[in-house]
């Protein structure tokens, strides 16, 4: 059983398609990592996953139940961040999280402590007087205290600092040492989920535009650069079909999506002449695939 | 952990292989000596910001390739005996790397000769502790 199912999801928001019969699923033990750009429709599935949002149409799965049915029994097994943690202003973190252990079978008291002391957020400061990043500690802090089975994540790390942002790291690191958990999660941060997501998906104005393993991803994805001067003629680089040609100082790159040895190598002298091959990061990936939305 | 292990995101080749191939390099350096114990599963994934399963799929191939060594709890460790020599698989992939080699050469238009010196290079870089052949 996935502990994440979406069948053909779709919303609608009035005349607009927000989400575009999305299907994907998410395996035991995975790091799955939605990429999109703003308004691709990310937070709309975010707010369908949690029962939040009704589906136009689609279903929603977690841990094998649906969730617009069970909302209730199902989150109390799902660990969640929100993007903008959103707490009563006048409690502290601690009373925050004595409210909360009343909600939840398995408690981890402890566990919160430790974790908001590792983060360094002060307990007994009212949560309105946090900083932005102390408060997604305290969020991330809460929602593993469940002994969640998943974990959803949407932009944990957003307009975080980079040591705020190492520390929501370490601390999903540790928990994917210690238990295996399955993790969910919406990011624009993707020079840091590249290291830790084993599974990544594109979302492109409310459709899923890739949907893969990231190692597979990045094995396809070469960008292939050439001096301008031979780059008149890029047709030499058809047979490696490119999804994306841009002309950059001195060179001309290529990004090849189904990039392998032998296909390259049995392009004719000319295409082979003078290229240079190499590997490219999520981001490059990323901006490849989704950079040119506004001319279409 | 005191030798230190990059990743990079820019590397054509997997963070799994990354990380074997950074131990094996280290071990071959001697900056790892035999009976250096190996940070865990958990610290290195935290020291490299990486999956854990990424960094126990690396430690995987190379307990099973003799590198390193499991004692049960106690830890892991770099092998007290060099890994087994000259079976066929390594003969093999020794020559399956030189042929890549030789080929990347002849490709980029290089003779016997630079090729063979350039070689000599990163081989003396190697052993004198530099990083070896990792392009900048």
């Amino acid at each position: 059983m996935n502990p994440i199912a979406l069948e053909g999801l779709t919303v609608r928001y009035g005349s607009r398609l927000a989400v575009d019969g999305v299907s994907l699923a998410v395996p035991e033990g995975a790091v799955y990592a939605l990429l999109g750009r703003n308004g691709a429709g990310k937070s709309s599935i975010v707010r369908c996953l949690l029962g939040e949002q009704k589906p136009s149409s689609g279903r929603v799965s977690l841990l094998g139940r649906e969730v617009w049915k069970e909302r209730a029994s199902i989150l109390a097994e799902v660990g969640v961040v929100p993007e903008d943690p959103d707490m009563p202003p006048a409690m502290s973190p601690r009373q925050i999280a004595r409210f909360c252990s009343r909600l939840y079978p398995r408690w981890d008291a402890a566990g919160v402590e430790a974790r908001l002391k590792r983060f360094g957020v002060p307990r007994d400061t009212p949560f309105g007087r946090l900083s932005k990043g102390q408060k997604g500690h305290v969020a991330l802090a809460l929602a593993l205290a469940g002994g969640p089975r998943l974990l959803v994540l949407d932009d944990p790390t957003l307009g975080l600092d980079a040591v705020a942002r190492k520390a929501v790291f370490e601390e999903l690191i540790g928990e994917l040492a210690d238990r295996g958990i399955t993790v969910f999660m919406t990011t624009h941060d993707l020079a840091g989920v590249e290291r830790i997501a084993d599974r990544v998906a594109m979302l492109r104005q409310g459709r899923l535009v890739l949907d893969e393993e990231m190692e597979t991803l990045k094995r396809r994805f070469r960008r292939v650069s050439f001096p301008r001067s031979q780059a008149a003629d890029v047709s030499r680089l058809e047979a490696l079909a490119p999804v994306a040609v841009a002309a950059r100082g001195w060179e001309v790159e290529a990004v090849v999506s189904n990039y392998d040895e032998e296909r390259f190598s049995a392009l004719p002298p000319a295409g082979q002449d003078g290229a240079e091959v190499s590997a490219l990061t999520l981001e490059e990936i990323f901006i490849a695939l989704t950079g040119e939305e506004e001319e279409r | 952990m005191p030798p230190t292990l990059r990743i990079d995101p820019r590397d054509a080749r997997p963070i799994w292989r990354q990380i074997e191939e950074g131990v094996q390099h280290l071990v071959a350096r001697g900056a790892l000596p035999t009976g250096t114990p190996v940070p865990s599963v958990r610290d290195l994934a935290r020291e490299l910001q990486v999956n854990p399963a990424t960094v126990s799929k690396a430690y995987q191939r190379l307990t099973d390739a003799g590198v390193l060594t499991v004692r049960r709890g106690e830890g892991t460790f770099v092998s007290e005996l060099p890994p087994p020599p000259s079976d066929t698989r390594r003969n093999g992939r020794l020559r399956e790397e030189a042929v890549r080699y030789a080929s990347l050469a002849v490709t980029l238009g290089a003779d016997r000769q630079e090729a063979l010196a350039t070689f000599e290079a990163a081989w003396r870089s190697l052993m004198a502790g530099g990083s070896g052949g990792e392009e900048a």
